[in-house]
């Protein structure tokens, strides 16, 4: 299968297609672990902790979890020589609907992953690092498992690694399948064993992570770049992609498109381009959900001109998050599918702050009312209010993901809401909720 | 004392205390500031997001919830009274706030002193937005969830936590103060919030109750009426409750409370009378906290009282007893009068001033026979006797045991405010050996029943006095017009017209002042609603050595 454009290298996907490419002996083959040789022309070990956390800043590459924090930014937060040990977490919750490329990764190529965790982990002084993976990715697990066991066979992974001195263990945690866990600091609260609820920040998790001590927390697709950047060399990779958004990226795509799945590409490529690709889009193309679920949705037109990078994503107000691309043809109907996702958004809000515990279910339940015909005149407006009202005034994103879901598809399909509430039996039922005037009681 | 701060709140300069939130600093410069989940002492949650405000950083303008922002000089500020952000935001947290929440404020014990009322009132919407056909997701556990008949899933109602808490789970807002109180303060981790989202329900792990000696302070801690005492449960509207600031007279911490109780059309009516105690705040001493039995004291306001006097167990007036006591106190060769650590340092004093008056027949005795236990770090030291402190400052003995062995010295025994026969029967049987046994107390209790004559006088809540705990802190009890008999006098005026001078407040304290040296500098004005510390008597002595120089 192909999955790349002509001229980009295979950064994450080499392995994909190559029949047991999880395995030791055939990743080993394709150079899994070369980076780690000792002796003369070592890449990691003997160089200094700090040449090979500015490698990682000169490679520019960015965190994929979503957010697109750039990662030698992130370590260098880690302080250094404190008494506290670091911890490295790996993000391998995965739940962003849409999102299935991390599971590519531990299913296909887990070596590329533990040995960037190496890496990380010698740059970053840690001792001991965690996988924490979605509890639904049981057969992922077992790969990780037993990649973990070749790896410590091999000597890679325990007590004086390869006679360098360094130690690292590595456990895969599985957590219990809650996307809120996909947030770093909530994620941290489920590994130690407390409710998946994010914490307050200050402090962040740089300074007080996973057992007030410094913690890094990264997305498995970035520490599995890392390998192909050493042995490339962080100019090589800079060198794809864009300026701003170096490097390339796994994107999941699924929707109205010939062929679905994950595919590798420079940042900054054409979203049409991406959708030819991936076998083209079935249908007239209506729009396109860029990134997750998180993320605003585009319409047709915005995708025309749209090229997946950040900042391309930044300018049309949605972001590219988590790389799972959406497009949906004209067939479908986005009332239904914002019904979904602010389901989605009230089913797994954690309850920890008051407006996202109760306004996410507040508005699916009106979007609810729209979808069975109770919908009145204004209806949007109210929605796009209560939306408002819960964007930015909690502790996690979350809410203000579901905030973006509701504003995009209300802003770019108003025409198909008020089809709905013109069908309704009761739109004029009441009062119009968005005349109503904030005041007093008096 | 740190410097103060300066930071700009709407425009305006303020100067504040560092080292606290900003919500502190707000209230501090005067700025109402609404919150649910922060509470002074207990950690910062950050989960109701009513405080929100919005403070300028180095990416412009943002909402942070003033609960967990740390002031710093120079912060700028605006809160709902320059920006209309602030005020649509908390209209937003307030709205959703009561989307789940049944409304049953009228026949919900909170009602009153609920912040839900309070805040939905000052940052409210004002005009409900809610519709019948928007099927509501009230907060409550499977075990106890019902549905209604508009289709909506109903939380428990009156849930039984343990032998004192009840639980109201659709009222609960989930802003996880109790969790935090049992965890943080109690030590014990026994309320927990289950499950996620808005199905969050506050419970106890599967068939634990809730049991602590502290327990009922969940109920003063819950912002709404989810958590509620058995005891208060329908007894009374909290707005017919009047509140006189006192101390707990059962612990020598003296932890501060309110007394809440309704004048109602004075007694004989059928509201008259003290309904609840309240932990009143206060950092030095107990925080905000109340132990359960403390709390529950009120009780024995209104049980077994001694409002006249008694002879030989037969009721009589007040007056008829008086002059019975004056008569044995005149007849008596030697009398031994024992001084309490559970009366106030006034009363002792007047008793002082007895002493003094009877001069070589009287000997005085003090002490308790009351076990002392260990303190628990929260708002009991664990000794019962509240004002033996002030014992020590007025210089009376602890010497109870050898009354006991010199029992055959004495004709005649005068008992203050102290009731000896319940502290340890076996002893105090020996002092059964004095003919003629004279006692001051407010209850019928079994030192009273063994009594030649008693005179009944004002209990702990009914008067005014002073008392100084185990850290040598001075603190007042304050007196609520409750008592069962008007006549009633306090001890100190009972001890005092025995004496033959008729004190007033002003001079008992001046008493109390005249043989204390460290209290030189203190009035019930300065001690005030808090108390005050007092110098040690080293710090007195050095000073007045430099005046002397």
């Amino acid at each position: 299968m192909k999955r790349t454009p002509e001229n980009c290298p295979q950064v994450l996907s080499a392995l994909f297609d190559v029949t047991d490419g999880h395995t030791m002996s055939v990743a080993a083959e394709h150079g899994a672990y070369s980076r780690l040789e000792t002796g003369a022309g070592a890449r990691i070990f003997g160089r200094s902790q700090f040449e090979i956390i500015e490698d990682v800043f000169a490679s520019g590459i960015r965190g994929r979890g979503g957010a697109g924090f750039p990662t030698g930014m992130k370590w260098r937060f880690v302080p250094r020589n404190g008494e506290k040990p670091v911890y490295l977490v790996i993000n391998a919750d995965e739940g962003e609907p849409g999102t299935f490329k991390d599971h590519f990764i531990m299913d296909r190529d887990p070596h590329s992953l533990i040995e960037g965790m190496i890496i990380a982990g010698y740059a970053l002084g840690v001792r001991t690092a965690y996988i924490f993976v979605r509890g639904e990715m049981l057969p992922q697990i077992r790969r990780l498992n037993s990649a973990l066991q070749e790896a410590y066979e091999a000597g890679f992974l325990g007590e004086n690694i390869k006679g360098t001195g360094y130690n690292l263990d590595i456990y895969v945690h599985r957590g219990a399948g809650a996307y809120i866990c996909g947030e770093e600091t909530a994620l941290i609260n489920a590994l130690e064993g407390c409710k998946g609820q994010p914490r307050l920040k200050p402090p962040f998790p740089a300074i007080s992570g996973a057992f007030e001590s410094p913690t890094v927390v990264n997305n498995v697709e970035t520490i599995a770049a890392l390998p192909w950047i050493f042995e490339h060399g962080p100019a090589a990779y800079k060198a794809l992609g864009t300026s701003m958004s170096p490097g390339t990226k796994l994107f999941s795509i699924s929707g109205d498109v010939a062929k679905p799945g994950v595919y590798e590409i420079p940042l900054g490529m054409p979203m049409k381009e991406f959708f030819d690709l991936a076998g083209g889009v079935v249908g007239d193309l209506a729009g396109c959900i860029p990134g997750g679920s998180s993320s605003p949705v585009l319409s047709s037109d915005e995708c025309d001109d749209a090229t997946m990078d950040y900042e391309c994503m930044k300018e049309l107000g949605t972001m590219l998050g988590s790389g799972a691309v959406m497009p949906f043809n004209t067939t479908r109907d986005p009332v239904l599918m914002l019904q979904t996702l602010t389901r989605f958004y009230s089913h797994e809000s954690c309850g920890q702050c008051t407006p996202c515990r109760e306004g996410t279910g507040y508005a699916d339940r009106v979007v609810d009312a729209v979808v069975a015909g109770k919908g009145r005149m204004g209806d949007v407006e109210f929605i796009q209010d209560l939306a408002d009202q819960f964007e930015w005034t909690t502790i996690c994103p979350l809410a203000t993901a579901d905030a973006w879901a509701i504003g995009g598809f209300l802003k770019k399909f108003r025409s198909y809401f008020d089809a709905y509430l013109d069908k309704s039996d009761e739109k004029d039922a009441g009062r119009d909720v968005a005349s109503l005037q904030p005041g007093g009681f008096w | 004392m740190t410097d103060k701060i300066q930071i700009t709140i709407d425009g305006e300069e303020h100067s504040v205390t560092p080292g606290q939130q900003l919500i502190q600093a707000l209230w501090e410069a005067g700025v109402d500031t609404p919150n649910f989940c922060y509470h002074e002492d207990l950690s910062i949650a950050g989960n109701c997001r009513i405080c929100l405000a919005e403070v300028e950083g180095p990416r412009g303008w943002g909402l942070m919830i003033s609960c967990h922002m740390p002031i710093r000089p120079g912060m700028n500020v605006r809160t709902q009274r320059s920006s209309e952000k602030v005020v649509n935001a908390r209209k937003g947290v307030m709205e959703f706030q009561l989307v789940n929440h049944p409304l049953d404020c009228p026949i919900c014990d909170k009602a009153g002193e609920c912040k839900l009322q309070e805040h939905y009132m000052s940052d409210g919407r004002g005009e409900s937005r809610m519709r019948d056909d928007i099927g509501k997701q009230y907060a409550g556990g499977p075990d106890h969830q019902s549905c209604d008949r508009k289709g909506q899933t109903r939380g428990g109602k009156h849930i039984d936590l343990g032998d004192r808490v009840l639980l109201d789970q659709e009222r609960c807002i989930s802003c996880s103060r109790c969790v935090r109180f049992m965890r943080e303060v109690a030590g014990d981790e026994q309320l927990e919030l289950a499950s996620r989202g808005d199905h969050t329900y506050i419970t106890t792990f599967p068939g634990e109750k809730l049991d602590h000696e502290y327990d009922l302070c969940t109920t003063d801690v819950c912002p709404v009426g989810a958590l509620t005492g058995k005891h208060f449960r329908f007894q009374q509207r909290v707005w017919f409750l009047k509140k006189t600031n006192s101390i707990v007279p059962d612990d020598s911490l003296g932890a501060n409370i309110t007394i809440d109780y309704n004048e109602g059309q004075r007694e004989g009516a059928p509201e008259y009378g003290v309904y609840r105690l309240m932990p009143r705040r206060n950092p030095d001493v107990n925080k905000s906290w109340l132990h359960n039995d403390s709390r529950m004291l009120y009780t024995q306001l209104t049980e077994n009282r001694l409002t006249e006097g008694l002879k030989h167990g037969e009721p009589c007036s007040l007056a008829e007893a008086n002059t019975a006591m004056s008569a044995a106190l005149a007849s008596a060769k030697k009398i031994a009068i024992v001084a309490s650590g559970h009366a106030t340092n006034e009363d002792n004093a007047a008793v002082l001033a007895l002493l003094e008056k009877l001069g070589d027949r009287a000997e005085l005795f003090g002490g308790s026979w009351l076990a002392v236990g260990e303190g628990d770090g929260i708002a009991r030291s664990g000794d019962p006797v509240a004002n033996r402190r002030g014992c020590e400052l007025l210089a009376i003995p602890d010497n109870l045991d050898q009354l006991c062995e010199r029992v055959a010295e004495f004709d005649c025994l005068l008992t203050v405010g102290h009731d000896l026969w319940a502290a340890d029967a076996e002893k105090a049987v020996a002092l059964e050996g004095i003919s003629e046994r004279l006692v001051f107390s407010a209850w019928k209790d079994a030192t009273a029943s063994r009594a030649t004559v008693a005179m009944g006088v004002r209990a702990w809540a009914e008067v005014r006095g002073t008392m100084v705990n185990c850290n040598d802190r001075i603190q007042m009890l304050q007196a609520c017009p409750i008592c069962p008999n008007d006549e009633l006098m306090s001890i100190w005026e009972a001890v005092s017209e025995l004496s033959g001078v008729e004190w007033d407040s002003a001079a008992a304290w001046k008493a109390v002042k005249a043989r204390v040296p460290q209290l030189a500098d203190v009035s019930y004005r300065s001690i005030g609603a808090l108390g005050q510390q007092l110098v040690s008597e080293a710090a007195v002595a050095a000073s007045a050595e430099s005046a002397e120089v």
